[in-house]
């Protein structure tokens, strides 16, 4: 295929998530929509973290762990996993509404459809991962903190290390998709261990005002 | 769009990507050996059809030698389900939420009884959430529900020997139906009713047919549906398709071709019949058993919005039941999870906004530079 | 009287805008395309490529254009629902004639009555009050074929010297500086430039929310290592990551500016070599800033003089380093002194030329490069040339075919056009893609403005709340129904193509220009077959001027995914860098530096009004949202105008997150919805500008212009604020996931 956005059969591309690089301008939750396993329903998060404080923004697709919580707690075996890791959307025959999926999932991500009393969630684009090309969130995004692409171009294009498991308490969660540190060697990234962060100390030298 | 379909086809087959699907661990370990007690209530199940046959039939006088296939069909389905179910309802979401439905729907017993009925129309009958889904799937769906209901409840009976019919008197054209060993209606073959009772299996197929298009029109036309499609999807619109095709068949052979290939045809809607049985258990199609437990889970969820609400431990802000949180957090380590802190609070205690924002602080937290 | 004829809600009941929600036949529909067109977003300067999903004569979505180097198939939210303008309820399907009597205030009319009409008025009006009496406003959002031949149309068909464009409020202050410095009107450097900067200074851009695709160049800097300096008076997205943020008061940035040139100076950190070799007028520049301290800017400006110094150290020190701005520091009356005091510290340190080099403004609108290039700015001719200069009339007239004595003069700016409309100097107007009574500053003014016009003609493909004021609808055609070519803001010429036919009886804009023309008796200047045949005109006329497109065919274009300009002839390989070896465009190849001292603002505050305004975008809409107020989706992103303030702000005035507020200046008043956040100066008040009406931010905004580009002030006004009483949700309004269930 000569068009950049389409990988071979062989190439192994690799999903990114890197919410240090979100801009909050909501490409990903537009795009999402034009998805066409769910047309006109948005299934990625984009979050404001506190926006009173920060613009900071931070967008959160499935991370399609190994081991899926999610799949685990569904007492309808709804969500299945294919054989390439891909956690997928509800069955739409078995699921029944019950939202177990929503609380159980670490990273918050399945979203419960009240209207049509199902979960649905992001299912890595599989109409367009499946045919080689990207997903539309990851396709759009215009700060890459949604990326796709093979781990070689990655590390010619981009800096830090790609890791792929979260420490929640005491449970480790390894995920289909990766994200981005630098440095790999100082374990999975612990969720629960960082209370906030912060960049700037008083962005606008707030005592000539007080 | 032909060029595009073989394309994805090709890849699918070549890539293996979708071609199969992994259940989550728990499943991998109970598919290792079988389930004692998943075996036990099967064979429960059996010997109920069996019962039902025999006494059903009055002794198996009514029984229908010929349909000794479609019995055997019976029986393979009915233990399958029943295995299949059984070990279902063990797994510990489903028996948390199987004993949660119940639990509920005692709580209030005589106002739940009073609304089950609407209920069952709008979740089990008219499937009015699939509707919300889309109107064209809905309409598939409900015709081959409903062409499949209106077939069980002839077919079924005629197998089991719980149906005949027997002419009345000397009249060569007038028929009662027999629900075992009480006569019911009396027809004459002539009549609408005798029209409809001869043709009510076609009449079902072609419901079925119809629903069968349907969903395949959209698809094929529709490369998300494609997408996400699995084996199995087609396999069960494959199975639907067959059966009634090749009922239909025996109906344009005794009407139009002088019941010529009858025999054949008659072997042939057989045999897809009865490997459709045996297929239930196993596919898509075992949705039909579990999507009753949406029932209890709509008196869960009615019990568990009366309840209490649990705030999320980090924004403070109500998310969800205060049971149902419980009660995953419950499940979880039954499932090997151990979402637990130093300070022995759960993860699932913080709501799913603040898991996300919370991911998100701590990626940021590893990126010098950014965040 | 261009009075609306009816109730201005009937108005809006009938022709919008209304949201498009969802494609054609709906979500559920599928997508059976018949083919994808590969063309660009009409949404902003960055001009990204983008795929159009076409069936039959209906776009249906889109899919990314990965191929396309810029932006290698990202695209911002307005780009994702580009698509759903087409199949719009709200389209123009036929000529219209304001009739008070008619049900919706406008009565169908056939194109020969339309014409017609248009034609009479022109006539009886020049006739009456003179040729200038008659003026045109256009926009950029049209292709450069459509802006030259405005340009062409209203000095040959109409022969008024009053003809401007909407990029007067955006891209004139810092083309004017541009030329008076470096000799030319373009970006400095293509983009990937960028990310080979050490330092990245970003002043008054809003990147994440205006240009977001230039943010994963700006990311890809940083992980190269480069150092990120923000200059706003907001903490904007882009800015929460900076290694610097300089929290500029507004119009305060030549200041700053000033006394980044004054460290450098005093640190010596200077490129004496490029200076001495490349520039003139150092001596002077350096005098103007000898005063402006850091000490003395912090006081200015707000910022810390230890952010100052921090800044000089960096920019002067580092190898490479670009300086990109945009307008935050151009929509003043200071706005050309602003960006010729970043032209200095580019000059100063040597930073133009080179790989990772150059200070460039970033433009706005669609076609903003291109559109202002090829002639319908009030003082410009095609190819960037001047309308005053006698060289270039001549070169226009011979590839016009006109006697040079037929080009009008310079004519007047688009505000002083709106002014001369008020005080009925000019009494008939047509306008094509300009909404000016949501994009000029004073809505009041610009509203009895257009009330007093004794004839509007509008070009258009919504009904615009400009459009309310017409006597002649004219439907034209959309961005994506017709062909031609585009420049983005690196430069960067591009080929734009026809999707669709314009619907119903809708026409491309071209030809009802050539049609006018024709009636006008002027058909022979207008006797195309194609746009094609207008773009190898363009070409022509182009030629030898700054912004020469002799070269760029549009086969080439396409096969090369863009050129850059100037491109002089047919083997060229056009100029993605400018000023290679220090060569800039003014007759002695030199840059100039300028002396700019620091002016306050137009209006500064005081007791009656003492809190800033400043005015902006959001990253869902598009200018006056004729277009992106029209699409559900973009809607639900930001559906009204907030006013931004800070905390200390906010507990002062007694407000609280989501309270109602009045905002008061001297032209008038307006409620909205507080939003309360630490990422605004707190002497600063900011509300996004896209709406109309009494939601129009541009109700406060200040009639005081740029001596030199005469962009009126866009970024600064003196506001009063107070609790009005009622609260809504604000933080919280926008539903980020969209459509979405659960928590």
């Amino acid at each position: 295929m000569s068009d950049a956005g389409r990988f071979g059969i062989d190439e192994q591309p690799v999903f990114v998530i890197d919410q240090s690089r979100c801009i909050g301008c909501e490409a990903c939750v537009q795009a999402c929509m034009e998805c066409g396993t769910h047309r006109g329903r948005s299934l990625i998060h984009l979050d404001r973290i506190d926006r009173a404080a920060s613009p900071q923004t931070a967008p959160m697709v499935c991370m399609h762990c190994e081991n899926p919580t999610c799949a685990q707690v569904c007492p309808a075996d709804a969500i299945k996993q294919t054989e390439g890791g891909i956690v997928q959307s509800s069955l739409k025959p078995r699921c029944i509404g019950c939202s177990n999926c929503v609380l159980a999932c670490p990273f918050g991500v399945p979203k419960y459809m009240a209207e049509i009393d199902q979960m649905m969630k992001c299912d890595m684009c599989v109409d367009r991962t499946s045919e080689g090309l990207k997903p539309m969130c990851a396709s759009v995004c215009p700060s890459e903190a949604l990326w796709f692409g093979t781990i070689e171009q990655f590390r010619s294009r981009r800096r830090g290390a790609l890791v792929r498991d979260f420490l929640f308490g005491r449970q480790v969660v390894r995920t289909k998709v990766y994200t981005v540190v630098d440095d790999p060697t100082a374990g999975p990234v612990d969720v629960l261990g960082v209370v906030n962060t912060s960049w700037i100390d008083d962005p606008f030298a707030l005592e000539g005002f007080l | 769009m032909a060029c595009a379909l073989d394309g994805r086809l090709t890849r699918r087959l070549a890539g293996g990507k979708l071609a199969g699907v992994r259940f989550g661990a728990g499943s991998k370990r109970e598919a290792r050996r079988l389930d004692q007690r998943g075996l036990a209530w099967g064979g429960v199940g059996v010997a109920i059809v069996l019962a039902i046959t025999f006494f059903g039939s009055d002794g198996l006088l009514w029984f229908d030698a010929a349909l000794i296939g479609y019995l055997f069909g019976t029986m393979f389905m009915v233990f399958g389900v029943v295995y299949r179910y059984a070990v279902w309802v063990q797994r510990p979401p489903t028996a948390m939420l199987n004993r949660r439905g119940w639990d509920s729907f005692r709580q209030r017993k005589a106002h739940n009884l009073a609304a089950l009925p609407s209920l069952v129309v709008s979740q089990l009958l008219v499937q009015s959430f699939i509707r919300r889904r889309s109107r064209a799937r809905w309409l598939a769906h409900q015709l081959v529900f409903w062409g499949c209901i209106l077939a069980a409840l002839v077919t079924f009976p005629l197998t089991l020997g719980l149906l005949h019919f027997e002419s009345v008197g000397q009249q060569a054209d007038r028929y009662q139906v027999f629900v075992s060993r009480i006569g019911a209606v009396t027809f004459d073959s002539g009549s609408v009713l005798g029209w409809l009772t001869y043709h009510v299996l076609d009449v079902a197929a072609i419901l079925v047919l119809a629903g069968v298009f349907i969903f395949l029109q959209r698809r094929l036309r529709d490369p998300g549906a494609l997408a996400v499609e699995r084996s199995g999807d087609f396999l069960a619109l494959a199975g639907l398709f067959a059966v009634s095709v090749t009922g239909l068949f025996l109906t344009v052979s005794s009407h139009w071709l002088g019941g010529r290939f009858y025999a054949a045809l008659n072997t042939l809607h057989a045999l897809t019949v009865i490997l459709g049985l045996m297929y239930i258990p196993f596919g898509k199609l075992f949705h039909i058993f579990q999507r009753p437990a949406n029932l209890g889970v709509a008196y869960y969820k009615r019990a568990n919005a009366q309840g209490p609400a649990a705030p999320c431990r980090r924004c403070g802000i109500p998310f969800a039941s205060a049971q149902q949180v419980a009660d995953v957090q419950a499940i979880l380590p039954q499932l090997g999870f151990d979402y637990s802190d130093a300070v022995g609070g759960s993860h699932q205690s913080t709501c799913p906004g603040c898991r996300r924002a919370q991911v998100a602080l701590a990626q940021s937290a590893r990126v010098g530079g950014f965040g | 009287m261009a009075r609306p004829p009816i109730d201005e809600a009937a108005l809006i009941g009938r022709y919008g805008p209304h949201l498009n929600e969802a494609p054609p036949g709906g979500w559920d529909a599928g997508i059976d395309a018949d083919r994808m067109v590969a063309t660009h977003c009409c949404f902003c300067g960055q001009q990204c490529g983008i795929k159009l999903k076409v069936a039959g004569n209906q776009v249906v979505g889109f899919e990314p254009w990965f191929d396309f180097p810029f932006n290698e198939g990202k695209l911002c939210p307005k780009g994702v629902k580009r698509y759903l303008q087409g199949s719009h309820p709200d389209r123009l399907l036929h000529p219209m004639e304001r009739d008070p009597e008619a049900p919706g205030g406008f009565r169908r009319v056939t194109w020969d009555q339309a014409l017609d009409r248009v034609t009479a008025e022109i006539r009886r009006i020049q006739g009456a009050f003179g040729q200038d009496a008659f003026a045109m406003l256009s926009g950029v959002s049209l292709t450069n074929e459509k802006s030259y031949l405005v340009g062409k149309f209203a000095r040959l068909a109409l022969g008024t010297a009053n003809l401007d464009y909407n990029g007067r409020y955006c891209m004139v202050s810092a083309g004017a500086g541009n030329k008076k410095a470096l000799g030319i009107d373009r970006a400095s450097n293509p983009w990937s430039d960028i990310p080979l900067a050490d330092v990245v200074w970003t002043a008054g851009t809003n990147i994440a929310e205006t240009f977001p695709i230039t943010t994963s160049y700006i990311w890809r800097a940083r992980d190269h290592g480069a150092r990120l300096i923000v200059q706003d008076p907001r903490l904007v997205p882009h800015a929460r990551t900076a290694d610097l943020f300089l929290p500029v008061r507004p119009g305060t940035d030549s200041a700053l500016f000033g006394a980044v040139l004054h460290e450098l100076i005093r640190h010596n950190w200077l490129d004496h070599a490029f200076i001495e070799a490349h520039t003139n007028d150092f001596e002077a520049a350096a005098a103007a800033v000898a005063d402006m301290t850091p000490a003395w800017a912090a006081r200015v400006t707000g910022v810390p003089a230890v952010r100052i110094e921090q800044t000089a150290e960096w920019w002067g020190t580092s190898a490479t380093g670009m300086l990109l701005h945009a307008r935050g520091i151009e929509q003043h009356t200071k706005g050309v002194d602003n960006v010729l005091a970043a032209i200095n510290l580019g000059l100063a340190t040597g930073k133009y030329g080179k790989p990772g080099c150059g200070v460039t403004t970033i433009t706005g609108q669609g076609n903003g490069q291109g559109g202002r290039e090829h002639g319908h700015k009030c003082d410009q001719l095609p190819g960037n040339r001047d309308i005053s200069n006698a060289d270039h009339r001549a070169h226009v007239a011979s590839v016009w075919g006109c006697d040079v004595a037929e080009i009008p003069g310079k004519g007047l700016p688009a505000l002083e056009i709106i002014e001369a409309i008020h005080d009925g100097r000019i009494k008939g107007l047509l306008s094509i893609c300009f909404n000016p009574l949501v994009s000029s500053p004073d809505t009041s003014f610009t509203r009895e403005a257009l009330d007093r016009l004794e004839f509007y003609g509008v070009i258009d493909f919504f009904l615009s709340e400009s459009g309310h004021h017409a006597d002649i609808v004219l439907p034209g055609s959309l961005h994506e129904e017709d062909e031609g070519t585009a420049t983005s803001g690196e430069g960067r010429i591009l080929r734009i193509k026809a999707a669709v036919d314009p619907p119903g009886e809708a026409r491309r804009d071209w030809e009802i220009l050539v049609d006018i023309a024709q009636r006008l008796g002027r058909g022979q200047y207008f006797d195309y077959a194609s746009t094609h045949e207008i773009f190898e005109e363009l070409r022509l006329a182009s030629a030898g001027g700054t912004a020469d497109y002799r070269g760029a065919t549009w086969e080439r274009i396409e096969a090369e995914h863009g050129i850059f300009w100037p491109v002089p002839e047919e083997g060229h390989p056009g100029t993605p860098r400018l000023y290679e070896g220090g060569r800039f465009y003014h007759p002695d190849g030199r840059a100039r530096f300028h002396a700019v001292r620091y002016e306050p603002p137009g209006e500064v505050i005081d007791a009656d009004y003492p809190v800033w305004l400043t005015t902006g975008r959001v990253v869902s809409q598009y200018l006056s949202g004729t277009q992106t107020r029209r699409i559900a989706a973009l809607v639900a992103q930001y559906p009204e105008p907030l006013c931004e303030m800070h905390p200390v702000l906010a507990e002062r005035l007694g407000i609280t997150d989501g309270d109602w507020v009045t905002v008061t200046s001297r032209r008038g008043t307006m409620q909205l919805p507080a939003l309360v956040v630490a990422t605004i100066r707190p002497d600063t008040v900011f509300i996004p500008y896209h709406w109309p009406g009494d939601r129009a931010a541009n109700q406060l905004t200040h009639r005081v212009v740029d001596p030199i580009s005469k962009m009126p002030e866009f970024k600064v006004a003196a506001v009063r604020v107070e609790r009005a009483g009622g609260a809504v949700e604000t933080t919280d309004v926008r539903d980020l996931s969209l459509h979405g269930g659960a928590p």
